[in-house]
């Protein structure tokens, strides 16, 4: 165990990190560039496209930890922890969520807008102020079950860190025995789930469907938070290959956990698809105009329409057909490329979903190489992020059991 | 003439029939088959079986389904046309609930006729040299060799821990 804890400490300085350091300081720096240009919308949707994506994947991958606990589920023995890491993220996710107040005339073109009444629920004190708090209270609950579950898997003896010892302190100063820490997970990971539920339909709903805001669709916060919970097992995938193909057998992950995670994964692919089309079918049935024509504009009008087509193959297509095989979900390197695969895709669907109402009469998909340095900025962000989670709880890849 | 029969061991221990059969399978006798009280993944993995061909089955039925959903649906739009507010009569998008029903309806059914003809069911004559104790407490081990090697491989079984039972091949 200290052997691996000072490889460990050893693995931090490799380039790793100095190339997502750089990632981020290309982001940062792409972005300032296109606010102070003359089309800082522009750099404003990459900037909310890319908050929507990375949050949802943070937060998404921290459910898989609760969702684990509340069935008692022991098949996904370390990805449990593993998934925990995710959580690093959420304090950057609130900053940046503050930050998107600054844009606020860039990304909501209901602003000057007659809404008919609308306004009530679509003004930007009201808007800031609820998502805030949505977000504030999911974090906050997302910490809570965090602290619970990180006290079981502590190591006292091992070096200490301010959060390290903090989470120690509190252990042994109050010390309970593991059922009741675990009775606690299971109050505080339930609550996380709701919360999850509530506040990502609020997203769906403030941020991506508002933009076109004479436009309904009762299901679509429910969508926006099952795209976030694949794009999370997605990311948690990635994270376990990553962890398995740098440190083999030491990881405790095997083949059996790449093939059950894969089985879910499939699973959600499947879900994603399924409240996709529930809402379509519901939408081309009733075939009211003031419904029709989101999805008119989006699957068959040009230049909208590829980019439909190509958001569903690679979400849903191509990972149903490659899934069906057994042999590729404990592949980590395979994997990798299919889960990497599906984030980017789910990337474009979120353009897809906010283009055709942010960029008005677009003749061809509006998309340039800063959008993707902006992305790269966010990406450098997780990685920074979660690498630091795991650098501070090392325990964590080997916990055998988190429930 | 070679009289050739059938001698099965019985053993009372999982472990035991691992290392049996490991041995078995590298020795001259003629390993036959192991009868167990319930599935046990250690024997499963020193039998060392080709892939099971019943997910073929199934994707074939589910593939023939989801053809066949749409078929449906499109022969009796097309038969019997029912005009509703402008859309088309071979009207894609809701056509899929009928396919993917179908799909899995379908696939169920190749499942089925799979694991059947897979086992090669229905089997009205039951196994032949078959302990009944085999579904009670003693996993089974069925070999056979040449007759004079038979009482070697009495020996044998009853070295690995088991007992001994021998079926003459006219039972």
């Amino acid at each position: 165990m200290a052997e691996n804890t000072t490889k460990n400490k050893k693995s931090q300085k490799t380039p790793a990190l100095w190339v997502f350091i750089a990632l981020v300081i290309i982001g940062l720096a792409t972005f300032i560039y296109g606010v102070t240009s003359p089309h800082p919308e522009r750099a404003w949707h990459a900037y909310l496209i890319n908050f929507l994506l990375w949050s949802g994947i943070a937060q998404g991958a921290v459910l898989f930890s609760t969702v684990m606990h509340m069935t008692k589920a022991r098949w996904s023995g370390p990805l449990s922890g593993l998934s925990e890491s995710f959580a690093a993220f959420f304090p950057l996710s609130f900053i940046l969520f503050l930050v998107l107040f600054f844009g606020k005339t860039h990304i909501f073109p209901w602003l000057h807008e007659d809404l008919h009444g609308k306004e009530i629920w679509l003004n930007i004190p009201f808007l800031f102020t609820r998502d805030c708090i949505g977000l504030l209270i999911l974090y906050i609950l997302g910490f809570v079950y965090l602290y619970h579950a990180l006290q079981l898997k502590l190591d006292p003896s091992q070096p200490q860190g301010k959060f390290r010892q903090s989470i120690v302190n509190a252990r042994q100063r109050n010390p309970r025995n593991t059922e009741e820490i675990k009775n606690r997970m299971t109050v505080w990971g339930g609550l996380y789930i709701l919360a999850f539920a509530v506040v990502l339909c609020l997203i769906g709903y403030d941020l991506v469907m508002s933009m076109d805001p004479h436009w309904i669709s009762t299901l679509f916060g429910a969508y926006h938070f099952v795209k976030s919970f694949y794009v999370g097992l997605g990311a948690l995938i990635i994270l376990a290959a990553v962890i398995r193909l740098k440190q083999g057998n030491a990881s405790a992950l095997n083949a059996s956990h790449f093939h059950d995670i894969g089985k879910l994964f499939f699973a959600f692919c499947l879900l994603w698809a399924d409240f996709f089309y529930v809402q379509l079918m519901v939408i081309y049935y009733g075939n009211i105009s003031e419904e029709t024509h989101y999805v008119i504009a989006r699957t068959m009008l040009a230049p909208w329409n590829t980019l439909a087509w190509t958001v569903f193959i690679v979400c849903f297509i191509g990972p149903f057909i490659i899934l069906l095989n057994k042999r590729v979900k404990t592949k980590p390197i395979l994997m990798v490329i299919i889960c990497s695969a599906v984030i980017i895709g789910i990337w474009f669907e979120h353009l897809l979903l906010l283009g055709p109402a942010l960029n008005h009469e677009a003749r061809s998909i509006p998309l340039s190489i800063s959008d993707g340095l902006i992305s790269l900025g966010f990406l450098g962000l997780l990685a920074i992020a979660v690498k630091y989670f795991l650098h501070v709880f090392p325990e964590i890849i080997w916990a055998k059991e988190s429930s | 003439m070679a009289f050739k029969r059938y001698i099965m061991g019985l053993f009372k221990d999982e472990d035991q029939v691992v290392s049996a059969i490991k041995e078995l399978k590298t020795s001259s006798y003629k390993f036959i088959r192991v009868n167990m009280p319930f599935p046990s993944h250690k024997i499963m993995e020193v039998l060392n079986l080709k892939k099971s061909k019943v997910g073929w089955f199934t994707l074939g039925g589910g593939i023939f389904g989801l053809l066949a959903g749409f078929a449906l649906a499109i022969y009796t739009a097309t038969e019997w046309s029912l005009m509703v507010s402008g859309k088309p009569i071979v009207a894609y998008v809701p056509f899929v609930v009928v396919s993917f029903e179908a799909t899995i309806l379908c696939a169920v059914f190749g499942n089925i006729l799979g694991l059947i003809t897979q086992t090669r069911l229905p089997s009205y004559k039951g196994l032949k040299y078959y302990d009944p104790r085999c579904s009670g407490q003693y996993f089974g081990i069925l070999a056979t060799c040449a007759t004079e090697q038979e009482d070697e491989l009495k020996d044998f079984m009853q070295r690995q821990g088991g007992e001994v039972r021998i079926f003459d091949s006219m039972e």
